[in-house]
């Protein structure tokens, strides 16, 4: 058993291996064949719509036929890339009009919907004068070779049609089926190099089948001309019909198209075939246009429509065509149907216009068999029977089914979503055979194309809302979770905010207070001594003024105003002499490294400057010194402010509590700075704090980097 | 100067005329020349084009909007075409006959005039002619055949057919051979398309429009508006009228010439 299994996975994995490489190579071979100047040696494959784009025309593909049934002026069908320059495009072709044209373009870009509308070249049949055609479009057209076909152009009849452009030379033939040949030439001076290739038909129906495309080169051309270099293309000038060189030929095609419009006067319109006798079948003739060719015949005149059976089905007929159809009838509830019919077409070119109803109209039954327009929105869309594709609609508080051919579509065309609002054409039929006895009507599309999307479905359905609250909620949750994280920063920022302003009034006000107190002693031990009172009562005076400017400065500005008078080191060493007051300590300032104390950020140099004026304190009030070195080192990754005295020190741990120095330590900490306080007893006391240049450092980094990259 | 060239791909399809006027405004064309197929329908989409001061002349047909800075009409004269018609029929009646009159559209203001015109010259100068049947205009030249078939097979009494439109001049001209009563009963048909059977008498004549003067000068006018000179609101081409005699002549050619755009 697990031999067997092995052997099954064996076979799997080389399974998916063999479809993996054949995907691959289907892919290189598309890419490649869409890039390359020259197409691949390919029949094209009439099936696969998606290789095709349409611009006009009603365009079907069955049993290997590609049909156009639509007489539009210039419906064309392409395909292939825009840089294929040298090739040749065969094709079986057909005409199913009498006075039209229908062939293969060659070298096309710039396609779009319209008469001519678009730039490349073209070569076909006309059945108008019986003639093979050879010109260029350019939005407008211009025809270079108009040659007879002996003995002429029969529509319904097949012809085969080689078109071949290799460098600025067109060449086509057309071979009819007891084997003539017809060929015309030319050559393009300023030719279009290159692009892709089409189907198209001008006022008639056309028939395409076996579409081959293969590399073209010089040794093809003379294969089908000769050595000899085609004819300049010269456009003729004048309109079809205007010289007299073709006049017979004008005469006859006229005659022909004018003896096909020949009709019975006698026909009976289609809404009173209801009031002849029910129950039995009566020969009838009929007139109307046609509506629908497939599955079942449509035609339909001024006032209602009909079913047709045909005895022979084997004339090619196309929506549009005016039609005289002689039959039994077989009278229905609404419509009738017309069976074991013959049916001739009287003329083309005469598409009906829908009927906008609504689907209560609808329900109704009074258009049965009548070509309408309806809109619906779509519940349900389901694979049918022969390859159908089915939808199920609703509209106010009738639903209906609308039935298409998906032949030639490996899957559905393009996304349809279900509550889109759909607008289709076709044709309103009451038959259970189509209906299922589940809705009141149904409606068949003549093609895919008959469907409109007019309305998305709407972006609030069910599943739509759920995931919006959903989202919601999640957005007022984040939007919870970070107000309580802003308030709880708010909070943390002002309780630093506090213990920030009490550091700043301990390195203020109370140095101050601690001034004015020393100042206070003095002036008591000074009483009687009038010179040295006055000398501390200023002094004192002083004191008070400068702690009352600092307390206001304190408050609104909570920086030092004589950092950013002074800059540091001065500010410093007006400090320290202002808490000397003229004691014996000397004091010298250092600043190492050139650089400008001014360009330290206020932010740090204030720090700094809180940091060095408590070590200028202690140094002055504890330690007795009578030498202080205050250096500002310049460095290029940091600022390093350091204050030796020759003090009595302190020991190690010593003091360590103490709230100046603890101070000192949050200070440094809030501007990322490193504190270090280095002392001993009898060999004085170093406060070191060192800022790295974060800013500059990054900067310097960035300029080295841009360097590099330049 | 590039001339992008465009039209439904069916025959009166006033809806993808206008998306066509709508696609070249939105493209910013420096100039749009249109041939309305109604009157009425274009009106608004016209005057929304204008709104975005694009130069426009209108071609053929008049809409019923006044001439602006930017829109100015080039317009076959059709009181000289219907006078055309009215005098060539007097002239092979001998002034006397009946004659019934097939495609009126009034749907085009173009189509009016020339049958007013046609119908006042005929009252006027040949009052022995009598317009005995008018038909309305269909939408094919197939239907039009019908349309005039059923009027041959009514039993009236005709000495001749006026058809006001391409479509109607081939219609009837199909209904004449298929009753072989062409050549017999007089065909005057208007705007040039069926041309052959004016070689053999089958078609007696046809009112032809200069399309190439028509189209040389709404060119022109674009080319004027834009260079900031002077153009007219109004510019009338005479018709001509095309028979046997001469149809081969250098100013009938000029007029049958297709590509008038080249070397421009």
């Amino acid at each position: 058993m697990k031999q067997v299994t092995r052997s099954r996975t064996a076979l799997l994995l080389m399974g998916a291996c063999v479809v993996f490489t054949a995907m691959v190579a289907f892919l290189a071979w598309r890419l490649s064949s869409s890039r390359l100047d020259t197409p691949p040696a390919h029949t094209a494959s009439l099936d696969r719509r998606e290789d095709w784009t349409a611009y006009g025309g009603t365009w079907e593909a069955v049993d290997g036929v590609m049909r156009n049934n639509s007489d539009e002026r210039g419906a064309k069908l392409m395909s292939g890339s825009a840089n294929w320059k040298n090739y040749s495009v065969e094709a079986d072709v057909q005409l199913l009009g009498q006075y039209g044209d229908a062939g293969l373009i060659l070298r096309a870009r710039n396609e779009e919907e319209g008469v001519d509308a678009y730039n490349g070249y073209f070569a076909g049949l006309r059945d108008l004068d019986d003639s093979v055609i050879l010109g260029r479009a350019d939005f407008g057209w211009r025809e270079y070779q108009s040659v007879p076909v002996k003995p002429r152009v029969n529509a319904q009849s097949w012809y085969h049609l080689k078109f071949l452009a290799y460098e600025c030379d067109f060449v086509v033939t057309a071979t009819s089926l007891s084997g003539d040949i017809t060929t015309a030439a030319t050559r393009n001076q300023d030719c279009l190099q290159s692009g892709r290739f089409g189907l198209k038909s001008y006022a008639t129906g056309a028939l395409w089948r076996n579409v081959q495309v293969r590399p073209a080169t010089r040794a093809d051309e003379v294969a089908m001309i000769g050595p000899e270099p085609p004819p300049s293309a010269v456009a003729h000038d004048l309109a079809g019909g205007a010289t007299s060189d073709t006049l017979d030929r004008d005469l006859e095609a006229i005659d022909r198209e004018t003896k096909n419009h020949h009709f019975d006067p006698h026909a009976i319109p289609i809404g009173n075939l209801r009031l002849l006798a029910p129950g039995k079948l009566t020969q009838v003739t009929v007139h109307g246009i046609v509506t629908l060719t497939s599955p079942v015949l449509f035609i339909q005149d001024a006032g209602a429509g009909l079913a047709i059976v045909r005895r022979d089905a084997r004339l090619p007929l196309e929506i549009g065509d005016e039609v005289e159809a002689t039959g039994d009838l077989a009278p229905g509830d609404f419509s009738s149907v017309l069976k074991n019919a013959s049916v001739r077409v009287l003329w083309s070119h005469s598409p009906v216009a829908p009927v906008s109803v609504t689907a209560s109209q609808a329900a109704s039954g009074n258009y049965d068999a009548m070509f309408i327009e309806i809109e619906g929105l779509l519940q349900q869309k389901e694979q049918g029977p022969n390859q159908s594709l089915v939808l199920t609609l609703s509209s106010g508080s009738q639903s209906f089914r609308a039935i298409v051919s998906g032949k030639g579509r490996t899957s559905f065309p393009w996304t349809l979503e279900e509550k889109s609002r759909l607008q289709l054409h076709g044709i309103c039929v009451i038959d259970p055979a189509y209906t299922q006895n589940q809705t009141p009507f149904a409606v068949i599309l003549p093609a895919i194309d008959d469907i409109e999307v007019v309305q998305r479905p709407p972006w609030w359905s069910t599943g739509h809302i759920v995931a919006g609250i959903i989202v919601l909620l999640l957005l007022v949750l984040a939007a919870q979770t970070i107000h309580g994280r802003l308030e709880r920063m708010k909070l943390r920022a002002v309780f630093e905010e506090r213990e920030r302003l009490a550091h700043e009034i301990h390195d203020t006000l109370a140095q101050s207070f601690a001034g004015i107190g020393y100042q206070l002693q003095a002036i008591h031990d000074e009483v009687g001594n009038e010179t040295e009172l006055r000398e501390h009562l200023d002094l004192a005076t002083d004191l008070v003024r400068t702690s009352h400017d600092e307390a206001r400065r304190s408050i609104s500005a909570l920086r030092s105003e004589t950092v950013e008078k002074l800059g540091l080191l001065q500010a410093l060493d007006e400090c320290a002499a202002r808490i000397a007051n003229g004691g014996p300590i000397e004091v010298q300032l250092r600043n190492v490294g050139g650089g400008d104390p001014g360009s330290i950020p206020p932010r740090v140099a204030d720090a700094l400057f809180r940091i060095g004026q408590e070590a200028i304190a202690n140094a002055v009030r504890h330690a007795d010194a009578s030498k202080m070195v205050i250096s500002l080192l310049h460095q290029s990754t940091a600022w390093q402010l350091l204050i030796e005295d020759d003090g009595r020190g302190f020991p190690s741990g010593q003091d360590s509590a103490n709230f100046g120095i603890r101070g000192m330590g949050k200070r440094a900490e809030s501007i990322g700075a490193a504190l270090d306080i280095r002392s001993s007893p009898g060999a004085g006391t170093s406060v070191q704090v060192t800022v790295p240049r974060v800013k500059r450092f990054i900067r310097s980094r960035w300029r080295e980097y841009d360097r590099k990259v330049r | 100067m590039t001339v992008y060239w465009n039209a439904p791909t069916r025959p009166h399809d006033v809806q993808k005329q206008i998306a066509l006027l709508e696609k070249v405004v939105a493209l910013h064309y420096r100039g749009i020349v249109l041939a309305p197929d109604e009157t009425l329908a274009l009106r608004t989409p016209i005057k929304h084009a204008l709104a975005t001061h694009i130069p426009i002349v209108v071609v053929g047909t008049e809409l019923g909007i006044d001439p602006a800075s930017n829109l100015s009409y080039v317009l076959n004269d059709e009181v000289a075409g219907g006078r055309l018609a009215a005098r060539r029929l007097g002239l092979i009646l001998n002034g006397q006959g009946a004659v019934a009159i097939v495609g009126l559209d009034p749907k085009l203001k173009s189509m009016t005039l020339r049958d007013r015109s046609f119908e006042d010259t005929l009252a006027s100068e040949f009052p022995r002619i009598r317009v005995i049947a008018r038909r309305p205009g269909q939408a094919s030249a197939a239907q039009e055949q019908e349309t005039t078939g059923e009027l041959l097979q009514s039993g009236t009494s005709l000495e001749a057919l006026v058809a006001l439109s391409a479509d109607a001049t081939r219609g009837a001209y199909y209904a004449l051979i298929e009753s072989n009563r062409a050549g017999v009963i007089h065909l005057i048909g208007f705007d040039q398309d069926l041309l052959p059977p004016i070689r053999n008498g089958g078609l007696d004549s046809v009112v032809a429009q200069d399309t190439f003067e028509i189209g040389r000068l709404a060119i022109s006018q674009i080319d004027g508006r834009l260079h900031g000179a002077q153009v007219p609101d109004k510019l009338i081409v005479q018709p001509k009228l095309l028979t046997r005699e001469n149809i081969d002549s250098p100013e009938m050619r000029e007029v049958l010439t297709a590509h008038w755009w080249e070397g421009q």
